[in-house]
């Protein structure tokens, strides 16, 4: 016996019956379509929301930090409080001795407001002396060349890695500058990579706008001696840096005569902390997204359960007529559910192509030609069709109970019923 | 062949109703009975079990050699799709489809194909003189014609039964004597055995034999012969109703 699910005349029935309750059959898609429209939003948004905060970091190494030394604000062993301090090379070898959970200490170098020129383009930014560990701590985007490497750090090279607005100011047009010279502060500098920002955060001045020079070659030309203005650090993965940067002001302060309570002689970044709080900002937002979603899960199941009670009640009769004439208990019901199945998938479907053009605009809109990482306002195939399936499944469930109740009628009362 | 032997049904409520009080009935193949009673009388309840709409309590009931006795859904399904032909008053039929899919209908729950089913619809339309008709709604048509459509839905499976509650209840005097004509030629060219409940005693003239059902019970039975009436007493070697 063939089942009458695969008949066309099942199908055509559903069509008609559908068809014959115009308000009812929109009213019911409408909440489905929205129901479903809405948490495929969520979903997708909250994904494309994550990859705008994580737009923030990018590029920066998670179990990082940095410390910078500031005017003390505790008088110590005969030092009055606001004193200037610097902290040095020494300070990086006693920390790289200490503290074996450091994977990286970088020590880097900065000139504000020095002076960038070629030919008669010229362009104001910050100079960056750096060692090539300095981007174990914070991957710059490459756009072409290379960084600063361990050979131009020893030999104190005159190269430089220029930014990309340097690089558009001073070599309009030109695509790849490599090799070209460029003059820093008077000096004139070769040319060896363009890159710039991977985030919308800077840790230390945009590099966009910088020129990064090997830190031997900056510590020369500007007279440092052994002076370091930054000191940045990525913690081994099993380290947690909240818990180590407290010990490594202490190592620091003991050396420079700092008291040891003294919190504002020292400017300390925590990028690990920041992490973990925003981890907990996307676990709030997806337990929210999760708490709206079910919500709206819910109420297009009981929307549709609501529906297919009427519909199963409003033709009684009919059931009991076609029950007379041969109709099985799982003829009637698959013809019920099918129509439920019918309507959520159609408008189901319908609210997926809505979801996924605002989430298609809402990723045009945040995805410039030059935004440093991509986000993704969608969410994955397997995602839109588990949504589906949970509000057909649901939907179904929620036919059932009426159908099944329908069947518990007898024939002859069900066709008496009016 | 129908053979119901002592059987009881009681509706259970706040008062019990002991509706039919041990009904013992015999109908033969080939037989065109008609069934009276008063309002309350047990008929249409007696109607319902002998097409396996309803259950009874007690007793037995036997169709075609049958034990019709606590059927499963399914089962009871198929012996009214494959077994029973329905005619009723109100003619029930699904009002969004046309007359041929209406027809159509018990097919489909036999899997035939749409084609064929179609084309069966057909042949008993044409049977009816409603080949016109086919591809009409109910609202669309007159009241005889509704009958004429529940006629051919309740043949489309070449039943060996047909049940027909007040079939004419709802139609004029002419109509009425058309679709009585109709049960006459089924039962007499095609052996059907025809069971009419019915108020109507000019219906129940036209049959063979008038049961009647008074308080649950069965009385003597009047044979109709083709110059007029007979009364009979029932014979306890020949049918088997209560005395």
């Amino acid at each position: 016996m063939r089942l009458t699910i695969f008949d066309i005349e099942n199908w055509k029935e559903i069509g008609a019956t559908l068809a014959r309750n115009k308000t009812r059959t929109f009213m019911t898609g409408f909440g489905i379509f929205w129901g479903v429209a809405m948490l495929a939003l969520l979903t997708g948004g909250a994904r494309g929301g994550e990859d705008l905060l994580k737009r923030n970091f990018a590029g920066f190494a998670t179990n990082s930090g940095g410390m910078a030394p500031d005017r003390t604000t505790i008088p110590y062993r005969g030092y009055q409080k606001g004193r200037g301090w610097q902290m040095d090379l020494t300070d990086v070898r006693l920390l790289r001795e200490s503290f074996p959970e450091l994977e990286a200490v970088i020590p880097t170098f900065q000139k504000w407001n020095s002076t960038f020129r070629q030919g008669k383009n010229s362009y104001s930014g910050q100079l960056i002396g750096a060692e090539s560990n300095y981007t174990r701590m914070l991957v710059p985007k490459f756009y072409c060349g290379r960084f600063i490497n361990d050979a131009d750090v020893a030999s104190e090279r005159r190269v430089a890695v220029i930014g990309k607005k340097v690089a558009n100011q001073l070599f309009p047009g030109v695509e790849e500058p490599l090799g070209r010279m460029v003059d820093v502060n008077g000096a004139a500098y070769s040319v060896v990579g363009v890159a710039g920002d991977a985030s919308e955060v800077h840790l230390n001045g945009s590099l966009d706008e910088s020129i990064v020079i090997p830190a031997s070659t900056f510590r020369r030309a500007n007279g440092y001696g052994e002076n370091i203005d930054f000191l940045m650090m990525v913690a081994r993965d099993n380290a947690n840096l909240t818990e180590l940067l407290p010990k490594m002001r202490s190592v620091v302060y003991r050396r420079h005569d700092i008291h040891p309570d003294d919190e504002g002689a020292m400017w300390v970044i925590n990028i690990a902390e920041n992490f973990e709080q925003v981890d907990t900002l996307f676990t709030g937002i997806d337990l929210l997204a999760l708490f709206i979603g079910l919500s709206t899960l819910l109420a297009g199941v009981i929307g549709i359960g609501n529906i297919m009670w009427v519909i199963v009640k409003e033709r009684t009769q009919e059931i009991g007529i076609r029950r007379a004439i041969g109709a099985k208990p799982v003829d009637i019901i698959v013809q019920v559910l099918c129509e439920g199945a019918v309507l959520t998938v159609v408008s189901g479907l319908a609210g997926l192509s809505l979801a996924a053009l605002i989430l298609g605009v809402m990723q045009y809109l945040n995805n410039p030609a030059d935004a440093v990482s991509p986000a993704y306002f969608q969410m994955s195939f397997t995602t839109a069709l588990g949504i589906l399936a949970t509000f057909v499944a649901l939907g179904l469930l929620a036919g059932l109970i009426p159908s099944i109740k329908a069947m518990r009628i007898k024939p002859v009362e069900a066709i008496n019923s009016k | 062949m129908i053979i119901l032997t002592d059987v009881n049904k009681t509706y259970q409520g706040a008062v019990p109703l002991h509706v039919l009080k041990g009904i013992n009935l015999k109908i033969g193949k080939g037989e065109l009975v008609s069934i009276m009673g008063a309002s309350g009388s047990g008929k249409s309840t007696l109607l319902n079990i002998l097409g396996i709409l309803d259950n009874y309590d007690s007793g037995e009931y036997w169709l075609d050699g049958t034990l019709i006795k606590n059927l499963g859904e399914n089962k009871a399904a198929e012996y009214r799709n494959r077994m029973i032909g329905f005619v009723f008053q109100s003619f029930n039929l699904i009002n969004y489809k046309n007359a041929m899919e209406n027809v159509a209908l018990p097919l489909f729950y036999q899997g035939v194909s749409r084609k064929k089913r179609n084309r069966l619809a057909m042949e008993q339309l044409e049977r009816m003189g409603l080949s016109d008709r086919a591809h009409h709604l109910p609202s669309e048509m007159s009241g005889g014609q509704k009958q004429r459509v529940a006629i051919a839905r309740a043949m489309i499976t070449d039943p060996s039964i047909i049940l027909a509650d007040e079939p004419t209840g709802a139609l004029d005097s002419k109509t009425s004597h058309d679709v009585m004509e109709i049960f006459r030629r089924l039962n007499v060219e095609e052996g059907k055995t025809i069971v009419i409940v019915t108020h109507d005693p000019g219906v129940a003239e036209q049959t063979d034999r008038l049961i009647r059902i008074s308080d649950g019970l069965i009385v003597p039975s009047i044979h109709f012969s083709e110059t007029g009436v007979v009364k009979e007493a029932c014979k306890s070697s020949d049918i088997t109703e209560n005395p």
